[in-house]
């Protein structure tokens, strides 16, 4: 093989396939056109050094793009991983104390479990968020690389030419009427977090006793088949609860649409709330007995739970009213 | 590479394909195009410039052929009807670029004179 060939052979093997004979035949005559009639080795070696490092000319040949994700969707790439990241690594880690409470067996003192948790709970938030970083990069690439249409979806670049008139139809937002993503992100993550507790709840939520082995969880609040068999209306609760803040992250402001779906969402909560509290075997016999409550004084507390709930749920859905009529 | 290096590259990318699409009113192959660039003082990295003719194909600026009659097989490249069109167009705008351009700079000269 000659010098010229392995030259080709370096350029057209970075190429794709149906490019490199038509390719390879236009250098070879090039080359050859760039030579003089009698040529020795040196000469070829000149000619080649102008034609450069073939791995250079073959990448201006190549018309893929040479990046992961373009700046057409860079913008939706890294807010998307910003608000799932932190939700992932949350749920990842009260699931995390959950199971450590569930399988702890007062072999070790607390202070080892709690080190034990933080160790798996730094490496559990490390992979979680390498899973997460890594599967929303994948999609984003695909996207990149098979949707032609993208720079029409893009958010960030306007296809129609910009006018000063436009800026009318961009609504003024006020900073009392308008919902910041930090108040989006916390809300879903309240909603990861009392929907992994309702998960966890017969290893978490309790009565707490210092033991032997130090702190043990002694009596579940709840009694946890009763507790599971609600899963649908809780289901419900929490979709309604990330459809809210999807679309409070869209709209950006409050204004009276979402207002009421904010009212429907809460009512929709209190009324599950209050189907689960008021079952009669909803808390663990032992938990009652614990209590030492005749059965009006437990209907008592119910009610006050209920209450302080429905005050809240009311104090947020009127605010929200609030907010959009400013 | 200096600053100077890389903004004086970035200056000559813009008139390349003026460059390049002016020499193709009459077919050419890749290295007739590169001597011919050569006499009027343009210098092109033979690394860019045959992409550049691909591309160009692409863009149904040019068309080519291959000339199998002499000696050794040749790719001819020639400008289209749509890429003469194109040419003409971007040849306006480059010497109106250029007019106003050295009326800044002649401005300017004087500014230093003074």
């Amino acid at each position: 093989m000659n010098l010229i060939e392995l030259y080709i052979q370096e350029v057209t093997r970075r190429l794709p396939e149906k490019s490199r004979k038509d390719i390879g035949l236009e250098l070879q005559s090039t080359i050859e056109d760039m030579l003089p009639e009698d040529c020795t080795d040196e000469d070829v070696k000149v000619v080649l050094k102008k034609l450069g490092n073939p791995a250079v000319l073959a990448s201006g040949y190549r018309d893929r793009p040479q990046y992961l994700i373009g700046p057409e969707i860079y913008d939706i790439y890294i807010s998307l991983l910003k608000m799932v990241l932190p939700i992932a690594i949350t749920i990842s880690i009260i699931a995390l104390v959950a199971e450590t409470v569930m399988g702890y067996s007062g072999n070790e003192s607390v202070m080892q479990a709690i080190l034990a948790v933080i160790g798996v709970g730094i490496w559990d938030a490390i992979s979680i968020g390498m899973q997460v970083f890594f599967w929303i990069t994948l999609v984003f690439a695909v996207l990149e690389r098979t949707d032609t249409a993208i720079a029409q979806y893009s958010m960030t670049t306007r296809q129609k030419e910009w006018k000063p008139e436009d800026l009318k139809d961009i609504p003024y937002v006020p900073k009392k009427k308008a919902i910041t993503k930090w108040e989006v992100s916390g809300s879903v993550v309240w909603t990861a977090i009392w929907g992994s507790l309702y998960y966890y709840a017969s290893n978490l939520v309790g009565v707490y006793r210092s033991g032997d082995n130090g702190l043990e969880l002694t009596t579940p609040i709840f009694n946890e088949q009763v507790l599971h068999s609600f899963w649908p209306l809780v289901v419900i609760a929490i979709l309604l609860e990330l459809l809210l803040a999807i679309s409070k992250f869209r709209s950006g402001k409050w204004t009276m649409r979402l207002a009421v779906f904010n009212l429907i969402t809460q009512l929709i909560a209190f009324v599950i709330l209050i189907i689960i509290f008021t079952n009669n075997e909803i808390f663990a016999t032992s938990f009652m007995d614990l209590l030492s409550m005749g059965s009006a004084g437990q209907k008592q507390l119910i009610g006050a739970v209920i209450a302080i709930f429905g005050l809240s749920a009311a104090i947020d859905a009127f605010s929200g009213f609030r907010k959009a009529r400013i | 590479m200096t600053l100077l290096q890389s903004l004086t590259t970035e200056l000559r990318r813009g008139t390349l394909t003026l460059a390049v699409l002016s020499q193709l009113r009459k077919p050419q192959y890749g290295y007739s195009l590169v001597q011919s660039l050569e006499a009027s003082g343009i210098s092109i990295d033979q690394s860019t410039l045959y992409p550049l003719l691909r591309r160009l194909e692409k863009q149904e600026l040019v068309t080519s052929s291959w000339d199998t009659s002499e000696s050794r097989p040749r790719k001819y490249y020639v400008l289209s009807e749509y890429g003469t069109e194109i040419f003409l167009q971007l040849k306006k705008e480059w010497k109106k670029t250029s007019d106003e351009l050295s009326i800044l700079l002649q401005g300017e000269e004087e500014d230093e004179s003074d």
